[in-house]
């Protein structure tokens, strides 16, 4: 363990004025797992972007084993034994999850232009059995699938390059507990077979578990490398943050605290092969958290309820209205919100302006005579929700894919803060943001329970929903497997017993 | 800060539109601007605005109606037929009422069968197609009736085209109806997520774009007088030439704006128009010029369009580098 396999001298990258990457000096070694963190916009991916190809430097040198590596394409780097699973490139909806792993690449099933499927197929099957991969069906189309398959087929993409280096852009925040764990062995196989990886993640205990060192990012600039045996988490933080961050941003109380009105009652849940009785009630002023494995159902629940699948049975009442939630438009129009979990597929209008962003699920309120929606009113919507938030840009006129990963996911929540809420279904709420705007998000999120609106928060991360949730309900296969109170046994630990 | 930014892409129309009406008022030796010759003009655009206004809301929503060439057909042959054998008044509702059930039949295919929008009205086009043709041999050519040669008179026909464009103006920039059909074109799966009522609003899309196929069946059959054959052949392809090439995306979305639809339906006009002028119309090669002259144009829009989207494609990191390290909020804030 003390060869190179790359190193990085005096790299620079520039997009228009914006420095992205400042004189970044980087190695990692043969064998080694190595952390990358920092927050979002501080240059990380686009450190990783570079040595997988995507684009090319503007300065400095690139030594790969010992010599001069200069990637003109992904396709180059994954010949140099580079692979690289991107933050949100995703998979090609249309084409099949075989034909996914393949892509690119597909040339090798080819004859006379005709590509064997079963060939291809069975090569993708090989890939996941061999780095022990969860199996996913590779004749259907990826587009309906979740996108923990989809990241997992991204990652079985990258895999069967046989990469040297393996590189990794924040793919665990995608995956749940036991997916994670897999992940976890993998990068250990990886490491005794004498392989390298590079790991973004903005969990920051995680990254310190499951690394060897971490180099730390701000502004674009290497701040730091650490031993991970050898360092803290609030050493991490405040190097990448530049001070001391202080306080904890989950609840600090360990009682149950919500008023007895019921808000949303919902009883024997069933949505074919997804989830089964499922029944609760969330109440005024509660934060009820929803975790389970990734086959538990917990996304589900929360589509359902928002009216978005085609329930088999069961009833979803709003209690002070005295109606069941039929479908979106009733849930919308009954001051009922839903934050999907895919940001940029589901959620956001990715291509369209701050502005539409904002103002979109507001414009029933907005109307006025004849229908008249005042554009200055969705404007001063906008702008207020812009300043509340502290949404970074530079215009409410910016469209949304140029904001970083938290500023689209201030976006994303202040457009439903700008209604008079009573529900309102958190699905990974803090899904690839910073310290930051984690802590920010929680905030708020007090700041509404405080305000008596019930929260339904479903979530990946344990520490989470045990950091915020009144009472978690822990789901397993689709049913409610149980809960428990924030007095009882609020741990890890209890939480993981009921899951497995 | 609220001042919007006229991006590349949203000049390029203009900057068409004004070449090509710079190069046949030269080439015409000034015939272009002749008061006869504009008046022309706005009569050759009208109806492709009238009816383009309409298909823009189903446009925004990245769909396409492709029908809409038969659909005035068959509410023209319908209507004159109506008025010439019950009374002339008829003319006037029966041309909307079969132009809308028309658009709402699209509507309710495409949005419940969830079928692509242009296989939906192509099949209509041809299926309409063939029932125009059918009552035309029945009832041959036919004249509209005498007292509805009325509304031909200016002071119907343009003040009834300027109200129909000003409401669908209205309808389509300041109403929910317009704002949910963008938002369907930018993202189907968000529109949903958010609550947005998606297959009603794609009825109500189709339903406009059949109305106002019904009003332009008006302003048709009162100019030329009465139905043929030939009516409305290449309508669809030139409504939908004119839309794109006034600059809106093929994806619709928030940038599909009204005002590119005159723009479009003008600058085609003007190229047809401006042909005739310099006498090239007479000639066996004038269409594929005016094809030669379409295609450029699309392509410099496609190209505008495409530079703005790689400024757009930059990656997720980049406007945050402003960011001081002291702006972090952490909790309690």
């Amino acid at each position: 363990m003390s060869e190179n396999i790359l190193e990085i001298k005096g790299l620079n990258k520039y997009f228009g004025t914006t420095h992205a990457n400042k004189n970044i000096d980087f190695s990692v070694k043969k064998g080694e797992i190595k952390g990358l963190i920092g927050e979002n916009g501080s240059g990380k991916s686009t450190l990783l972007s570079q040595i997988a190809g995507l684009y090319p430097r503007d300065s400095g040198r690139m030594l790969l084993n010992g010599r001069e590596y200069d990637p003109q394409s992904p396709i180059d780097a994954n010949n140099c034994g580079i692979s690289m699973v991107m933050q949100e490139l995703g998979v090609v909806g249309t084409l099949p999850a075989g034909v996914n792993v393949f892509l690119g690449r597909t040339s090798q099933f080819t004859r006379n232009g005709i590509v064997n499927l079963k060939a291809l197929n069975k090569a993708a099957a090989e890939q996941f059995a061999k780095w022990d991969l969860p199996k996913v069906p590779l004749n259907e189309l990826t587009d309906g699938m979740m996108i923990e398959t989809r990241k997992i087929i991204e990652l079985a993409r990258a895999l069967s390059v046989d990469p040297q280096l393996l590189l990794l852009d924040e793919i665990t925040q995608s995956l749940s507990m036991n997916n994670r764990n897999r992940l976890y062995d993998l990068l250990k196989r990886l490491k005794a077979m004498g392989r390298s990886v590079i790991v973004i993640t903005h969990d920051v205990e995680e990254l310190i578990q499951i690394t060897d060192s971490i180099t730390v990012l701000r502004d674009g600039a290497v701040v730091g490398e650490v031993l991970s045996a050898k360092t803290s988490p609030d050493e991490i933080k405040r190097m990448m943050v530049g001070r001391e961050i202080s306080g904890e941003y989950y609840r600090a109380d360990m009682k149950p605290d919500y008023r007895n009105k019921v808000v949303l009652s919902v009883k024997n849940l069933l949505v074919e092969n997804e989830i089964e009785d499922v029944s609760f009630d969330v109440h005024e002023g509660e934060i009820l958290g929803l975790c389970g494995l990734s086959d538990s159902g917990i996304h589900a629940v929360g589509k359902a309820i928002y009216g978005l699948t085609r329930r088999s049975g069961g009833t979803v009442h709003l209690v002070a209205k005295g109606l069941d939630i039929k479908n979106s438009t009733m849930a919308l129009k009954n001051n009922m919100a839903y934050v999907p979990k895919d940001r940029d597929n589901e959620a956001l209008m990715i291509n369209a302006s701050i502005l539409d962003n904002l103002s979109m699920p507001s414009l029933s309120e907005l109307q006025g005579k004849f229908g008249y929606i005042a554009p200055r009113k969705t404007k001063r919507l906008a702008s207020d929700m812009t300043k509340k938030l502290s949404i970074k840009c530079t215009d409410i006129n910016q469209t949304v894919n140029t904001l970083s990963g938290g500023n689209k996911q201030k976006v994303n929540l202040g457009r439903w803060l700008a209604k008079d809420l009573k529900l309102l279904i958190l699905d990974c709420p803090t899904r690839g943001v910073d310290v930051g705007v984690k802590a920010y998000i929680y905030s708020l999120m007090k700041e509404l329970k405080k305000e008596g609106i019930a929260i339904i928060l479903i979530s990946d991360e344990l520490p989470e929903v045990l950091g915020m949730a009144d009472r978690l309900i822990v789901m397993k296969g689709g049913r409610v497997a149980g809960i428990i109170r924030r007095d009882e046994d609020f741990t890890e630990h209890s939480v993981i017993g009921v899951m497995i | 800060m609220n001042k919007t930014r006229i991006s590349f892409a949203d000049i390029i129309p203009f900057a068409v539109f004004i070449v090509i009406f710079l190069f046949f008022e030269i080439a015409s030796g000034g015939k272009m601007l002749s008061p006869f010759n504009l008046s022309t003009i706005l009569e050759q655009s009208l109806i492709t605005i009238v009816v383009g206004c309409g298909v823009l809301f189903v446009v925004a929503q990245g769909s396409i109606d492709l029908s809409v060439g038969a659909n005035l057909a068959l509410s023209g042959v319908v209507a004159t037929w109506a008025a010439n054998a019950a009374g002339g008044v008829l003319l006037v509702p029966v041309a909307l009422l079969v132009a809308l059930i028309v658009g709402i039949v699209n509507g309710v295919i495409v949005s419940k069968f969830k079928v692509p929008s242009f296989m939906v009205t192509i099949a209509m086009l041809i299926g309409i197609r063939g029932i125009v043709n059918y009552i035309q041999t029945i009832i041959g050519t036919q004249y509209i009736p005498e007292s509805m040669t009325v509304l031909r008179e200016p002071y119907i026909r343009y003040p009834a085209f300027v109200l129909l464009v000003i409401v669908m103006f209205y309808l389509f920039e300041f109403t929910k109806i317009g704002q949910y059909s963008k938002a369907i074109g930018e993202n189907e799966s968000t529109a949903e997520f958010i609550g947005i009522p998606v297959p009603r609003m794609k009825i109500i899309a189709f339903a406009l774009s059949g109305l106002m196929v019904g009003f332009g069946t008006l302003f048709s059959l009162t100019s030329v007088g009465g139905t043929s054959q030939m009516m409305g052949v290449f309508f669809e392809i030139k409504v939908a030439m004119a839309i794109f090439l006034g600059g809106v995306l093929v994806t619709g979305g928030t940038s599909t704006k009204l005002y590119k639809v005159l723009l479009g339906s003008f600058s085609i006009t003007i190229i047809v128009n401006g042909l005739a002028l310099i006498g090239l119309s007479e000639t066996q090669y004038s269409q594929s010029v005016e094809g030669i002259l379409l295609l450029l144009i699309l392509y410099v829009t496609i190209i505008a369009n495409k530079r703005k989207n790689r400024v757009r494609a930059l990656p997720d990191e980049l406007e945050k580098t402003d960011l001081k390290p002291d702006q972090i909020i952490t909790s309690g804030s």
